[in-house]
């Protein structure tokens, strides 16, 4: 991780994701990040939720234990929260790991509690995604959404609600450009880049 | 409703085309259609659900028109259920019914997914013996996972956790099995002599079990014809075209030629619950108990009921519901019928085999003010959009106009806006710059390995708001200025601006009267490659270009006057 | 959790240190968040997850043996909340609560009895009493002052019902699992708060 000399708000590393300082990150030994992601202040992620495998693991050690892996381009905004789903497994309770795909935007104060959340996804502020919900690719989550444990919203849903239920369908028009979090992705950090007109 | 950002939406040409009217009334509708002062009013109701965003538009190429929602057909590509997102082939939809039939199951009280799950069961402390093995007897039900109802609050209880279907099918809300028509006909089978069974034993599937067999039998017996074919349910034909043609052939073939199918000559009608007829229960004081003892929270909500499928009263009538099955569909043109948008076959994949959306053919419009009167946002709570001020009445204000071309060749673009926007309280508007060209979307690489000598076109670009100069260009952009003088939102102002002799409607504000809109007709004008007739190729040039014009209105939305 | 623009500190903060009164298989990290001036208590086997805030200015604060507290879940006032600073009562939780992130227990004689699962930014209000085994579901509102019986389950803006399954049991040692695994996750320094 390299840092930049003058002190900004933000710690870009190589691959470059833009943390900020004001980030509370636990077990960051456990959290992949996918490169070009941005992590505003106050975001928290709990890696140290991480799986406890059973010992029949070859290396015989916590090899490559990932609590949270978050793709490309991916934007945590203010005060959102990444937290392992954990259940009971044969008898033991267990912490999953939350995987994140590419160019997803996570609202402020949001708490994702998910198995898997796919691409392209947009997630609303204020919004609670309960544990084990599968989000798929290209899916909007307005603000306030509940999402209820172990629920699937299929592709191309638009979905709110108290539990979220299915409102609407993304138009094939709007295509992949709309979800594309690279000109978010410059306009934050310690050059920020003022947003496109 | 509150303002949120300024927006573009576009009109789709399909709802201003003329209805269909005969000679004499279509040369009177050409002369007024034909009048150049038609301005486009998006309040006005016919412009009701005619505007639409960009993305929900698609582009047809062999019209070269805009399609919208309503001026296209939608074809179902596939099935699928959206809770196992499992694949359900169009055939098993004609017996199976729109619903999933995988266990996939939604709560009746909040309509959030169900799961299957072991009930505890406490051992039972009066059991005598050495082993004191409590997992006897597992029982499984089904838990909702948002409002933590259980189907033990209706009675239900599963031997296994897979296969709810078919054992939810076979037992009532209290545990009790159900009656369905299989075991009624080997009752039948057993004690021919029985009586048929009392009306409240008979719920809706039964009675409709019933009702069929019932009128197949009448219809078999009186058109003898039909005798070896079932009722018409669909089953092994695809449409009811093929089944009419097969019934001709039947009827043509075996005497009385030519007769029409009517319908048969005498049904006797259904007696009893084993033809299919339930007496409607009118005493209902069990019910009006029931309601006193559980009081409002024992009752239904109307959304609860709508979604069951036989109509509950109370709490514990409620069943699970199977979840609906959602479809990918594709879209064809209206008009000329080909498919405009095809989503892949498989439920997994976001891709599509063809695609042809506005956004790829007709320029992107964007609206921003030129001088911002909110302030900048802090980085951390990026990407907020700050909400802009609303507008002073009476005094002009300036926006940019960013005009985005997708094309791969040069646009010419034309704009038009009436000098005062329609409405009670309209505003003067001015465009800058009515008529400019827009450059291709060449790649990024192109624009860099070009010479740098084809700067002529950037000389006009000077970032100030002049007449008849666009304000900024870029690579496949071009920005202009709109100006724009709010009116003032009094009502009492309303008699120096009407013409004399005109009623004034004094009625107060209106909801949405104060939103700023701006409607705005766009031609654009482009060559590209003429489309070659197979034919005609003999006598074309290589080069031959077509010019080729899109015409179209839109509504800039600009912001909220406010109300001095 | 309020948006205001004004930054609240993240750090634990540097107010007096509240007497407590700790059980030996406590698991509290560091860098959870203690303030105020009420005695609090935190009994057997009880799991504090980081950046978690107790705050007894206005009543002491009891939790009871297995709870789970996690992250940003706030018991207590607020820190830029002063209404109130008459003391007329604290916080006090039965055995087996869960308070999930970012969910809110105002003081004033709050009591949440045994077994109730208090979800993802869920509010109770000061003066409540919930019952045992209750689930208040994310982002639900009970009032101030609101008494729920046991076994409810609050929903989906509001709406209440009974929870009619036998899984209390189940609750209970499914939550004593989740804590036996969890307190070994997380790095316990009790003695930083004495």
């Amino acid at each position: 991780m390299s840092r930049r000399q003058a002190k900004g708000d933000y710690i870009e590393t190589d691959s470059g994701n833009k943390v900020s300082r004001k980030a509370m990150l636990q077990g960051t030994q456990n959290i992949m990040l996918g490169g070009k992601a941005v992590i505003q202040p106050e975001v928290m992620i709990r890696g140290d939720l991480v799986r406890t495998a059973p010992s029949s693991s070859s290396s015989g050690g916590p090899a490559n234990s990932t609590a949270v892996a978050i793709g490309r381009y991916c934007f945590l905004a203010r005060g959102a929260l990444l937290r392992p789903p954990g259940r009971i497994y044969k008898g033991t309770f267990t912490y999953m790991p939350l995987r994140m795909g590419d160019h997803v935007f996570v609202g402020q104060s949001t708490v994702v509690q998910a198995a898997t959340v796919g691409n392209y996804v947009h997630i609303g502020r204020d919004c609670t995604i309960g544990e084990f919900a599968i989000i798929k690719d290209c899916v909007r989550i307005l603000d306030g959404t509940i999402v209820p444990p172990h629920m699937v919203i299929p592709s191309f849903s638009i979905v709110a609600g108290q539990p979220a239920r299915l409102i609407g369908e993304l138009p094939e028009g709007g295509s992949l450009e709309d979800f594309e979090l690279r000109d978010l992705y410059k306009s934050v950090g310690n050059n920020p880049q003022p947003p496109p007109p | 409703m509150a303002f949120t950002a300024p927006y573009t939406y576009i009109q789709c040409p399909c709802s201003s085309d003329p209805p269909e009217l005969d000679p004499g009334e279509q040369a009177a509708q050409d002369a007024i259609e034909s009048d150049d002062e038609y301005t486009f009013d998006p309040r006005a109701p016919r412009a009701n659900y005619s505007l639409y965003p960009l993305e929900y538009l698609l582009y047809c190429e062999e019209c070269q028109e805009i399609r919208c929602p309503k001026c296209v057909n939608e074809e179902i590509v596939t099935y699928f259920c959206p809770n196992c997102l499992f694949e359900v082939p169009s055939s098993n939809l004609r017996s199976e019914g729109n619903r999933c039939t995988r266990s996939c199951f939604q709560c009746p009280v909040c309509t959030s997914p169900v799961q299957a799950g072991e009930i505890p069961n406490e051992p039972d402390p009066t059991l005598l013996g050495a082993d004191n093995n409590p997992a006897a007897h597992v029982s499984y039900a089904l838990f909702c996972q948002y409002c933590n109802w259980s189907s033990s609050e209706i009675g239900i209880e599963f031997d296994r956790p897979s296969g709810i279907p078919a054992q939810l099918a076979k037992v009532k809300n209290g545990g009790e099995p159900k009656i369905t028509a299989k075991d009624l006909k080997e009752r039948r089978k057993e004690n021919p002599d029985e009586p048929p069974i009392a009306d409240n034993l008979v719920d809706t599937e039964l009675q409709f079990a019933n009702l069929k067999s019932f009128f197949q039998n009448q219809l078999s017996d009186s058109t003898g014809v039909l005798g070896n074919l079932s009722l018409a349910d669909g089953a092994g034909f695809s449409s009811p075209a093929a089944l009419s043609r097969i019934m001709t052939l039947y009827t043509a073939g075996r005497g009385q030629p030519g007769r029409q199918r009517g319908p048969p000559d005498t049904m006797r009608e259904a007696h009893s619950t084993d033809d299919g007829l339930r007496i409607a229960k009118l005493d209902e004081s069990a019910e009006v108990k029931k309601l006193f003892r559980g009081g409002w929270d024992e009752t239904v909500s109307r959304e609860q009921t709508l979604a069951q499928l036989e109509p509950a009263r109370f709490q514990d009538e409620l069943r699970p519901t199977q979840c609906t099955l959602r479809t990918k569909r594709s879209k064809r043109c209206a008009v000329c019928r080909h498919i405009i948008s095809k989503p892949e076959n498989k439920v997994a994949s976001t891709r599509f085999k063809i695609r042809l959306v506005a956004k790829n053919y007709i320029p992107s419009i964007s609206i921003r003010p030129l001088k911002p009167t909110a302030s900048g946002i802090l980085v951390g709570l990026r990407p907020n959009v700050q909400i802009e001020k609303p507008l002073k009445p009476l005094q002009p204000c300036q926006y940019i106009v960013t005009f985005t071309n997708p094309l791969f060749e040069s646009i010419k673009v034309t704009l038009a806006t009436p000098n005062s926007t329609p409405g009670r309280f309209s505003s003067r508007v001015t465009l800058l710059c009515p008529e400019f060209e827009v450059d291709a979307n060449t790649d990024m690489w192109d624009d860099a390995l070009r010479d740098d000598g084809d700067l002529k076109r950037r000389d006009d670009s000077n970032g100030q708001a002049e007449a008849g100069k666009i304000y900024e260009r870029g690579r496949n952009w071009v920005s202009v200025v709109l100006e724009v003088i709010p009116p003032s939102l009094r009502v009492e102002n309303l008699d120096l601006t009407a013409k004399p002799g005109e009623a004034v409607d004094k009625s107060p504000l209106k909801e949405d009267e104060d939103i700023l809109e701006i409607p705005m007709f766009v031609r654009i004008e482009w060559e590209a490659e003429a489309q070659h007739d197979i034919t005609g190729t003999a006598g074309r040039d290589k080069d031959a270009r077509e010019k080729r014009e899109l015409a179209y209105w839109c509504v800039l939305g600009v912001g909220q006057i406010s109300h001095e | 959790m309020s948006s205001s623009s004004k930054r609240q500190s993240i750090a634990p903060s540097s107010g007096p240190k509240p007497p407590v009164n700790f059980s030996s298989s406590l698991t509290i990290p560091k860098d959870a968040s203690l303030t105020g001036h009420h005695s609090i208590t935190i009994l057997a086997e009880t799991v504090i997850h980081p950046r978690a805030r107790i705050d007894s200015a206005q009543g002491s604060v009891l939790i009871g043996r297995r709870c789970v507290i996690q992250e940003r879940a706030q018991l207590g006032a607020a820190p830029g909340d002063r209404t109130s600073l008459s003391s007329t009562g604290g916080i006090t939780l039965g055995d087996y609560v869960i308070v999930e992130a970012g969910a809110t227990i105002e003081p004033g004689g709050t009591e949440v009895s045994e077994g109730t699962f208090v979800q993802v930014g869920s509010t109770i209000g000061r003066g409540a009493k919930v019952g045992k085994n209750c689930t208040i579901t994310p982002k639900s509102v009970v009032r101030p002052g609101e008494v729920l019986p046991d076994n409810t389950v609050v929903f989906s803006n509001g709406q209440r019902r009974t929870d009619r399954r036998r899984v209390i049991d189940v609750r209970k040692v499914a939550l004593l699992k989740q804590i036996n695994v969890t307190r070994k996750m997380i790095r316990s320094d009790p003695d930083k708060f004495r």
